[in-house]
């Protein structure tokens, strides 16, 4: 799988910030990957998404240094054609309501009208895209009727119907209940089996080691750690740096460090019961 | 068969004049206006009353009623009035100048008062009279796609469909804000310095959150390719009643009357 995106020496600052908000960065997004994105805040996390998607600096203004390539080419040389190539969906779900549709329906069509599909196409991929998201129900209400965790299935129905193959999700659950967090997992599952190249900013570690393939760590506007889930959220020296790792994880190294014969340490609840059985029957052996 | 979603999405509606076509209500609305200003400089009695605004008035609740949503307009033209009245006796008590009428106590109304409380008035309830069966009988949305349809750039006709949704969320979040700063001890109830005194606190968290969302909201619609160039698809398609003809040709012909009407009686 080749890299989608590419992060070549790029050092951003918001205007009249005194320190860049990102600095020297390089990376590779890979083509159908999971990527969850983790750090404190206010480490460069969103900045990082917003340069992904060519936010920053074409809105946000501020100096961009290197190069942020999108399929190979500069993401401040696309215009409104990146929003066919990546979906972005924000942490607030009130402020993603387009705020002139009435309807639920109309809320979910209204980018495919901008992009100038044929009416019936639209009809088809909107019913399509509610069944997924479980927001048929809700079609004929008004947008602004809605829950938090509803309005954020309707911004996700939203941007999937565009059928990006890319999508940055930015802390899609931090205003959102168990409930609500539950239901939007569902659909990035769904996004994921399907092939999909997401680029998750989250602060519940728990589901980054559930979902995510890769992980990237932010920190002071770099990027402190990147690579497979089970090595990264298993690396205890990243909490001496601010991160937080999965409680399986921690508690899975302090088994470890006790004499427990773990053959890795868990990332997640699932790996975590295997592992933990696999020493207990070892020790049991000996 | 079951409807499909854009097909729930169109509005019908049975009756002729509430269907009106969006264009042709706002030609009515503006021919309503100029004849309102024109019937303003009528005068009679003595002290020059525009008294013809006063039956002209009746216009309004005429065309809500066979627009069958007199229901509707009763409450907004509820609220007009209230807004007259407050005028007209300000305007009547406070404004001086010419003879005085009529004494009452230290109270005098003054000849040129009451003609500018009868005149300003009389206009304000027609005029926002006319827009208030415009907009009981008229979906933001037929307002929208009539003014893109009329060739109005379509971030401008956002500009406008969004206002006026936006006014119900402030109003929504500003009651929200208020219990808020009730609970933190602010005092929102009582005379009016303390009204007033919570009216900073209100307002600035109301505004500085409408502004924060606006952005968030401006790239929101820019995920979703408002900005992309070339033709637009419209799930909405306006309808028209079939009596637009008729009803821009009455209202042409009854301006066209009471200016003809207006030109005689200064003329004679």
């Amino acid at each position: 799988m080749g890299a989608v995106i590419e992060c070549k020496n790029v050092t951003y600052s918001y205007p009249l910030a005194k320190e860049p908000a990102i600095k020297d960065l390089s990376l590779e997004i890979e083509r159908g990957k999971f990527y969850g994105v983790v750090g404190e805040n206010g480490s460069g996390k969103t900045t990082f998404c917003a340069l992904l998607r060519g936010f920053a600096p074409s809105f946000y203004k501020g100096e961009l240094k290197g190069e942020v390539l999108v399929e190979g080419k500069k993401t401040t040389d696309y215009g409104g054609e990146l929003s066919a190539k990546i979906g972005y969906v924000f942490q607030n779900p009130f402020t993603q309501i387009s705020g002139v549709k009435d309807t639920v329906f109309e809320e979910v069509a209204y980018g495919l009208e901008n992009f100038g599909i044929p009416a019936e196409e639209i009809e088809r991929r909107v019913v399509e895209v509610m069944q997924m998201t479980d927001i048929e129900a809700l079609a004929m209400k008004s947008p602004f009727d809605l829950s938090g965790g509803q309005m954020q299935r309707v911004a996700l129905a939203s941007v999937i119907v565009l059928e990006p193959d890319i999508l940055i999700i930015d802390e899609p659950t931090s205003q959102l209940d168990p409930e609500g967090t539950e239901s939007v997992f569902a659909i990035i599952k769904t996004l994921k089996e399907k092939q999909k190249t997401i680029i998750l900013v989250e602060h519940k570690i728990d589901l980054i080691a559930e979902y995510a393939d890769e992980v990237l760590v932010f920190k002071d506007g770099q990027v402190i750690a990147a690579g497979d889930k089970r090595k990264i959220l298993s690396d205890m020296s990243l909490l001496e740096k601010g991160a937080s790792l999965p409680q399986v994880a921690v508690l899975g190294s302090m088994l470890k460090e006790r004499g427990l014969p773990l053959s890795e340490i868990p990332v997640t609840e699932k790996q975590a019961i295997e592992v933990i059985a696999r020493a207990l029957e070892e020790r049991k052996k000996q | 068969m079951e409807k499909t979603y854009t097909e729930r999405i169109q509005i019908h509606k049975t009756n002729k004049l509430a269907g009106l076509y969006p264009s042709v209500k706002l030609l009515v609305v503006v021919l309503y206006t100029v004849c309102t200003f024109v019937l303003g400089t009528v005068h009679f009695t003595r002290v020059d009353l525009s008294l013809l605004l006063i039956p002209w008035f009746l216009v309004i609740p005429i065309l809500c009623a066979s627009s069958g949503a007199l229901g509707k307009c009763v409450k907004a033209l509820k609220a007009v009035a209230l807004i007259a009245l407050i005028i007209l006796l300000v305007q009547t008590f406070l404004v001086p100048g010419g003879e005085v009428l009529v004494r009452f106590g230290f109270l005098r109304i003054c000849e040129k008062g009451l003609k500018t409380a009868v005149s300003l008035s009389f206009m304000i309830m027609n005029i926002a009279g006319i827009f208030v069966w415009l907009f009981q009988t008229t979906e933001n949305k037929e307002i929208a796609r009539a003014l893109e349809e009329s060739g109005m750039n379509y971030k401008a006709a956002y500009v406008f469909t969004s206002t006026l949704q936006m006014i119900d969320i402030l109003s929504e979040n500003s009651k929200t804000i208020m219990n808020a700063q009730k609970a933190r001890g602010v005092e929102t109830e009582g005379n009016m310095i303390v009204r007033a005194k919570a009216f900073f606190p209100s307002l600035v968290p109301l505004i500085l959150g409408a502004v924060i969302g606006s952005e968030e909201r401006v790239l929101t619609l820019e995920a979703r390719g408002f900005s992309i160039q070339g033709e637009k698809t419209h799930l909405f398609n306006l309808e028209k009643s079939g009596a637009e003809k008729t009803a821009a040709a009455a209202a042409v012909m009854i301006t066209i009357l009471i200016i003809a009407g207006r030109i005689a009686l200064w003329v004679l």
